[in-house]
């Protein structure tokens, strides 16, 4: 049941490392780099979050908010810096990302100071489900990723700019040559990878406490989940973000809280010796 | 309503690939383009369509001057082409590929997904159909919900037709549409742009197929060299002595 318990916890820790991968993973899909500056936007989230919570008093309304503010961070970073070095090289992109997260993380220190910060919460009684303690605010926050993940799914499945995504994804020569207009796919992009991550920096937040160098410590977990997952698969992102916050935390009662990070990236290394390509296939074409 | 490409040539790094290379056609023709590997056919195709600006000379289409425009609005003008090599998007499906074979939705943004969402959807219903429309004639049924990468490749070459057909175009320009496709299907290829070609849509057609291309065309190009060796009707531009030393070695 102790176990049962740390999976439960387990869950919502990984909703938060799948938000963050499949921002990852769909900008790696499309744009074809790794962004670092992902977990500095989740930061940006959580302090959005942090600031409209006490006035409101609504867990909802701070998390439209920090979905709002990531989502134009991610956009503003799209037009101010990746958009004028498409074509570069992956590692000019990445470095340029790198930047961009500190800037990111230096004007929040700046605004906000490095004491942590916290959503003071009212406290609740958590529900009881056979023997599993689960708490109602968990269920909120499950909810909030939930909604998150199945939008962007729909937004990429369902919706013709979701579906131009996929073919610039899968071969952006055909997709040019069939007259999609790759400015709008690639804003429309950012957006989404923006709107995740930040719902993602809520959870965290609210989970943890929040401070400027909080998104930068989720960065490697959150690139673990995507490459675990296949680089370039939503689905695969959602899939090893709760694998690895599951396994997480219920290795914690062996390795103690220190370790667990080492230890999701052992079972990484372990399944990508085995599978190259991660759990599930990619929306990009192999090539 | 003709489509005409006037003394086009292109050189690379001054070697010339196309000299002064003119054809002119209706656009409701079926016409065969055939020469050796090298000539420049694909080449004067990717001129043709846009993908590539030739050195001089220009494009002509109904009547309208084609030179900078580009590939996309060269299609959306109603002139496509199909490649040698078929392209697809090999993770999207058949009815997937299809559809976003034809742009210019009002779902292409996210701010026309979440302020209009009725008109996204009437217009996603319509392209749709219009998808359903061409897979059941091209037969692909089948397949219509599979990812394209997995179809075989005369399958591929059928969804580059009907990628063409997507943008309801007026003159479809065909690389070597038989190329790898079984016999079988190749038959089901030519019956397709006949009955595309009763409805006034014209074909431009490069193919080493001769058997199957002369059955089809009524007109019959032939390059060498990066030029027009001899144009006419398929039977007597095949008995030319020149056309026969060139293309078929002087033996066929």
């Amino acid at each position: 049941m102790y176990f049962a318990q740390l999976a439960v916890n387990g869950l919502v820790q990984g909703l938060v490392i799948s938000l963050a991968a499949m921002s990852i993973t769909l900008v790696f899909g499309i744009v074809r780099f790794p962004n670092a500056a992902t977990g500095d936007v989740m930061t940006v989230g959580a302090f959005s979050g942090l600031i409209v919570y006490p006035l409101t008093g609504s867990l909802l309304l701070s998390g439209v908010f920090a979905v709002a503010v990531a989502a134009a961070v991610a956009l503003a970073s799209h037009l101010l810096v990746f958009r004028r070095l498409a074509g570069r090289s992956v590692v000019a992109l990445l470095v340029a990302s790198i930047g961009v997260g500190f800037v990111l993380r230096s004007i929040m220190g700046l605004a906000f100071g490095h004491q942590p910060m916290v959503f003071s919460m009212p406290l609740s009684r958590p529900y009881r489900l056979g023997g599993l303690a689960i708490n109602p605010l968990d269920l909120q926050l499950a909810l909030l990723a939930l909604v998150m993940l199945v939008l962007a799914f729909a937004i990429l499945h369902l919706t013709p700019i979701g579906r131009q995504m996929r073919a610039v994804a899968d071969n952006p020569a055909l997709a040019r040559v069939s007259g999609i207009r790759s400015g709008r796919v690639m804003a429309a992009l950012w957006v989404l990878a923006g709107a995740i991550v930040g719902a993602g920096g809520v959870m965290l937040g609210v989970k943890t406490v929040v401070g400027p160098e909080m998104g930068w410590d989720m960065l490697m977990p959150a690139f673990a989940a995507a490459i675990f997952g296949g680089i370039g698969s939503p689905a695969g992102a959602l899939l090893a973000g709760f694998i690895l916050g599951v396994a997480q935390e219920m290795s914690t009662p062996f390795v103690g809280f220190t370790y667990k990070i080492a230890l999701s990236f052992a079972i990484m290394l372990i399944v990508l010796l085995k599978r190259p390509s991660g759990l599930l296939g990619r929306i990009e074409g192999v090539r | 309503m003709t489509f005409e490409a006037v003394d086009i040539c292109k050189a690379f790094d001054g070697f010339e690939v196309l000299r002064n290379v003119s054809m002119s056609m209706p656009l409701d023709g079926l016409i065969g383009l055939i020469g050796p590997n090298g000539a420049g056919k694909s080449t004067l195709f990717s001129v043709i369509s846009g993908f590539m600006p030739p050195s001089s000379g220009h494009v002509t289409f109904d009547g309208v001057s084609m030179n900078g425009m580009s590939a996309s609005t060269r299609a959306r003008a109603g002139m496509v082409r199909t490649f040698q090599v078929p392209k697809e998007f090999s993770h999207l499906s058949v009815r997937e590929n299809l559809m976003a074979a034809a742009p210019g939705q009002a779902g292409e943004n996210l701010t026309g997904l979440f302020l209009r969402p009725g008109l996204v959807r009437r217009q996603e219903d319509g392209l749709r159909k219009r998808a359903d429309a061409v897979i059941s004639f091209l037969r692909l049924d089948r397949v219509a919900d599979s990812s394209a990468g997995l179809l075989s490749g005369g399958q591929k070459k059928l969804l580059e037709l009907g990628r063409a057909l997507m943008v309801e175009p007026k003159l479809i320009l065909l690389d070597e549409p038989f190329a790898g496709v079984n016999p079988v299907l190749i038959g089901e290829i030519m019956e397709r742009i006949r009955e595309l070609n009763g409805r006034g849509i014209g074909f431009l057609i490069i193919e080493h197929d001769l058997d199957a291309l002369t059955r089809l065309v009524s007109r019959l190009y032939v390059m060498d060299q990066g030029a027009i060796l001899a144009e006419g009707e398929p039977v007597a531009v095949l008995a030319d002595k020149a056309v026969r030393d060139a293309y078929l070695g002087g033996e066929a």
